[in-house]
């Protein structure tokens, strides 16, 4: 082999799936691994890989990753609070008015929260930008219900937006919650959703922004919130 | 961190009157737990298709069903539930 051939060490080839060179939000979990257990990761996906190619059970490559998501984000849980403040559904679901708040990025097209005043962010290079996203301040996009899919953009550097672009519900139920209506299941759901990139600051998110959005869902009188962080 | 965030905002509505439950993949469960988080549901599913594989509208509707159904039923703060069954691949 010749010198000039750059070698990359085992940590290296890791890390790079974390924002590095192969930035890729749906395995970026790897790079947290020790070296033994991302070894072990990826080999047993290449060997039920070798399996799916025989009968084509998919099924098992999900089950896969899956165990291996939740293994790799087990340490998570750095806001730690003993109690928590509740309120009571105070009437029946089917009498009550409730609004739906995503983490999940989501915008109208031609409204786009431009973060950091940059126009047409892609989403590689929010994705580069993870770090100053998580310094800032989120910005809160409205959502009328039932926007089609086409109108809807989705951008966040925290997390692969593919899902998310393919159908808008499988984190922002906007359409499942007009038909849980229409069941009468719930009383109202208020006309506008909302959307953020959950990847900011915390300290800003609870001393500016939260606070400004709880009281934007107390002017329009909502009972209920349903959250879907992602 | 998305939930993180969003149980952080949960917390605020709860001190402000208003009820929430949040639906969150169960690999950040520690996270919500941690963070006595008003109701959960816990969802068996990959990160960012956290209510199933895209199109399959019969699995999101049952999560959010359910999701639904613990925000009525809920007593306390801290009321986790885990939605049985697989995350499907999605239907083209």
């Amino acid at each position: 082999m010749s010198d000039d051939v750059q070698r990359e060490s085992f940590e290296e080839f890791k890390s790079s799936f974390a924002y590095g060179s192969r930035t890729d939000l749906g395995f970026k979990f790897i790079a947290g691994l020790p070296d033994r257990d991302a070894a072990r990761f990826l080999q047993d996906l290449l060997w039920k890989l070798g399996d799916t190619f025989d009968d084509g059970q998919f099924e098992r490559i999900v089950e896969h990753v899956y165990e291996w998501q939740v293994r790799a984000y087990a340490g998570e849980g750095k806001w730690v609070y003993a109690d928590g403040p509740f309120t009571p559904l105070r009437k029946p679901l089917s009498k009550s008015r409730l609004a739906l708040l995503s983490s999940s990025g989501h915008f109208v097209k031609g409204d786009d929260p431009q973060p950091f005043g940059v126009k047409d962010m892609t989403q590689e290079e929010a994705a580069a930008r993870i770090l100053q996203f998580l310094k800032s301040e989120p910005r809160l996009s409205r959502i009328p219900v039932g926007t089609p899919k086409e109108k809807l953009a989705v951008r966040h550097p925290g997390y692969d937006v593919r899902g998310a672009q393919a159908d808008p519900n499988v984190v922002f139920p906007h359409e499942i919650l007009i038909g849980l209506e229409r069941e009468g299941r719930i009383g109202e759901l208020a006309r506008e959703a909302y959307s953020f990139v959950g990847a900011c600051s915390q300290r800003r998110l609870l001393k500016e922004s939260g606070p400004q959005w709880v009281r934007l869902l107390q002017e329009q009188e909502i009972d209920a919130a349903l959250l879907t962080p992602v | 961190m998305c939930h993180v965030s969003v149980g952080h905002i949960a917390r605020l509505l709860e001190a402000s009157g208003i009820a929430t439950v949040i639906i969150g993949i169960r690999a950040f469960r520690p996270s919500l737990e941690a963070m006595t988080s008003p109701r959960a549901l816990i969802t068996p599913h990959l990160m960012g298709r956290t209510l199933g594989a895209p199109g399959d509208r019969d699995r999101q509707r049952a999560v959010v069903a359910a999701a639904l159904d613990l925000l009525e039923t809920a007593s306390q703060p801290g009321t986790l539930a885990e939605l049985p069954g697989v995350y499907r691949v999605g239907k083209k």
